[in-house]
């Protein structure tokens, strides 16, 4: 994976680039906003992390260029002030995530990784969380490269849950999914659906785990 | 919060003082004064009327070739005597000193007079005190004088009297009565605006140190006001530029933080002598709460800081919703901690500020998954109730030791068995929030005899008409 970092701080940079080279992946470094665009015409990158705060023209600025460049690059936000972060959080300037100062390391590789796994998402044929993998179209889903077969509905709410990866996704945004459910009988029948669900999929090391009262969370038990 | 010592000097009371007490002094005097004024010309009336019958005596007296006579027929005797109240007494003597008629008793009084002259004096006639008039009488040569005299027991003038004295204390009294009832009147009215500007003054705090209107105070106090608004611009100031001063260093100190942070992690992972193992977990766990303390002391400087609503505009937000969104940053440090995080949320809507909102309950899940220890059952629940919207977060714990419960709402205050990421400022900025928001934060021994209930009771907020997003 190739990423692009854009912070000003060289203490922090050096860290980010040395926690971020340890997962394996490549990174350039920048300590400005302003050739950012251009390099992301030249080189292909996986994701931008952006520091807020930049000489020059800042962070919001920067993404507002590369936004209008028409770039859909997976964009992680990094700010100090919490009065930018409500706005970034406001997601009105095209991040996909922030993150605010100071962070933990694995913090932001789960971040980047669960952002750049959403894109990958977002424009492959063919999801995938850990070794699940889901055709969307074909409706076919594969465990470990085994074909596993799914009911229309749960491919319906394996699809959603797999393009929230690593996120909590409520009971309702389920329910609302298959056609003429709702009210209280529909709750159990969906617990019913997704406890098959996780039996069919678990094999695959990723873990569809219940948020009482709330919903489920699909990841791919690395700990992302 | 103590209750100050009573003031040295109450300004109603120094008024009221300077006002009744010579109210009080004042009334006997101006009784006397009114006494002394109306009396003189009630008995000079009475005096009068004496010489009345002093002047129909001297109509009766003939004269005779210098002989005076006194023709007294027993009728006129008796009109002559005639008074309901007082007991009537005459006499006339001749130039000689001869009585001519009446009461020969009286005639020792007779005081020396020239013809045509009046006196009046008090007399006491056979024990009996006695008002009486004598007039000189011219009675036949020019030298010669006759002396009438008529006296009157005291009755009608001690009735007079009576009545004089009794009308001017009334008098008195009750101007007295009304002139204190009108100070203590005016007292307080005058004294209200300064009653209203006390009150007015009670109820500031740091966040609330805008001017006093001079207009709504009256003009004497309008100095003591400016110097006050004076004192207030100073601590208005003084407290933003502590509030950017501690929100500045904060800010400053995050990046180096992050760096520490980042480097002490990637230090920990990588292969190192085993004596230094323990040198970089402590390094770690020092940088992890320096970072957290870091967050907590920018979300106090916020809710120190100016009115709600000053910074970030008020919205109308759904504990739920807020809470639902918690649920992403806070489960996995639940998981890690081998606890069960879960949620019973119904819609309640309040106003306030959402990032604020989002610190406290972020704060309270922190608290819980510190403290509440590993396979702990952790709930986050929201209610609405008749005019509060609560936000509660239970834990069935370890829970904390009653005694302890009062205070961990003291900042850098942590419980005894407190460890971990713990800064000491969680719950105070819980509570600073719950009452920046009109609300308040409070710490129960759990619901099932073990752990801990955090509940945070806010004003509600109807739910917004339009809502779709």
């Amino acid at each position: 994976m190739l990423i692009l970092l854009v912070e000003d701080d060289q203490p922090l940079a050096a860290s980010i680039a040395g926690v971020l080279g340890a997962q394996g992946w490549r990174v350039d470094a920048s300590r400005n906003g302003e050739p950012v665009p251009a390099s992301l015409l030249r080189d292909d990158y996986d994701a931008l992390v952006l520091d807020i705060g930049l000489p020059g023209i800042d962070g919001l600025e920067t993404l507002r260029r590369v936004r209008a460049q028409g770039s859909r690059l997976p964009v992680l936000m990094l700010t100090a002030r919490d009065t930018v972060e409500q706005r970034v959080h406001g997601l009105e300037v095209g991040a996909d995530d922030y993150l605010v100062k100071p962070f933990a390391p694995v913090e932001l590789v789960a971040r980047l990784r669960a952002l750049t796994r959403r894109h990958e998402n977002r424009v492959a044929e063919v999801l995938s969380v850990g070794q699940l993998r889901f055709d969307p179209k074909a409706l076919r889903a594969w465990v470990r490269d085994e074909p596993v077969k799914l009911s229309r509905r749960e491919c319906d709410i394996l699809q959603y849950l797999m393009l929230k990866a690593g996120r909590v996704v409520q009971r309702e945004q389920l329910v609302a999914l298959v056609p003429g459910w709702s009210g209280a009988t529909s709750d159990n029948a969906l617990d019913l659906l997704v406890s098959r669900l996780r039996t069919k999929i678990e094999p695959a090391g990723v873990r569809l785990r219940t948020v009482r009262g709330l919903g489920y969370l699909l990841d791919a038990g690395d700990g992302t | 919060m103590t209750t100050a010592p009573p003031p040295a000097s109450s300004l109603r009371r120094t008024l009221l003082r300077w006002l009744i007490l010579p109210l009080v002094a004042l009334v006997p005097l101006s009784a006397a004064v009114v006494y002394a004024l109306a009396v003189r010309p009630a008995l000079d009336g009475l005096d009068r009327a004496l010489t009345d019958t002093a002047v129909a005596l001297n109509g009766i007296l003939e004269v005779h070739d210098g002989q005076a006579t006194l023709p007294l027929s027993a009728q006129t005797l008796r009109a002559l005597r005639a008074d309901l109240v007082d007991e009537v007494a005459f006499v006339v003597g001749d130039a000689q000193g001869q009585p001519l008629g009446g009461d020969t008793a009286l005639l020792a009084f007779a005081p020396p007079l020239a013809a045509g002259q009046w006196r009046f004096f008090n007399a006491t006639l056979r024990g009996r005190h006695m008002r009486a008039a004598a007039y000189g009488a011219r009675c036949g040569e020019a030298a010669q004088v006759c002396t009438i005299l008529v006296a009157e027991s005291l009755g009608k003038r001690e009735d007079a009297e009576r009545a004089v004295a009794w009308a001017a204390l009334a008098a008195a009294v009750l101007l007295a009565l009304s002139l204190s009832l009108l100070a203590v009147v005016a007292v307080r009215r005058g004294l209200r605006p300064l009653q209203r500007a006390s009150v007015d003054m009670g109820s500031r705090s740091l966040q609330r140190l805008d001017p006093i209107e001079p207009a709504s105070v009256p003009r004497e106090v309008a100095p003591f006001v400016t110097a006050l608004n004076d004192l207030f611009a100073r601590l208005r100031l003084a407290a933003s530029a502590q509030r950017a001063f501690v929100e500045d260093a904060a800010h400053q100190l995050r990046t180096p933080l992050s760096t520490l942070r980042v480097e002490s992690a990637q230090a920990l992972a990588q292969p190192c002598p085993p004596e230094l193992q323990p040198t970089l977990q402590r390094l770690h766990a020092a940088a992890e709460r320096g970072a957290h303390l870091v967050q907590q002391l920018l979300t106090l400087a916020r809710a120190d800081g100016a009115a709600l609503g000053a910074g970030t505009p008020l919205a109308r937000v759904d504990l739920a919703a807020l809470a639902a969104a918690a649920a992403d940053d806070w489960l996995h440090p639940a998981l890690a901690a081998g606890q069960d995080l879960g949620f019973d949320l119904e819609p309640a809507w309040v106003d306030g500020d959402a990032l604020l909102l989002r610190e406290l309950l972020g704060n309270l899940i922190h608290n819980a998954i510190e403290h509440a220890g590993a396979g702990a059952r952790i709930t986050v629940r929201t209610r609405a109730e008749a005019a509060h919207a609560l936000l509660q977060v239970v834990d069935d714990g370890r829970g904390l030791p009653a005694d302890e419960l009062p205070q961990v709402w003291d900042r850098f205050r942590r419980g005894a068995g407190a460890g971990g990421l713990g800064t000491g400022l969680g719950l105070a900025i819980v509570r600073d929030i719950a009452r920046l928001h009109g609300g308040d934060a409070a710490l129960q021994p759990g619901t099932e005899g073990s752990g801990i209930a955090a509940t945070v009771t806010l004003p509600c907020s109807p739910e917004p008409v339009a809502n779709l997003s």
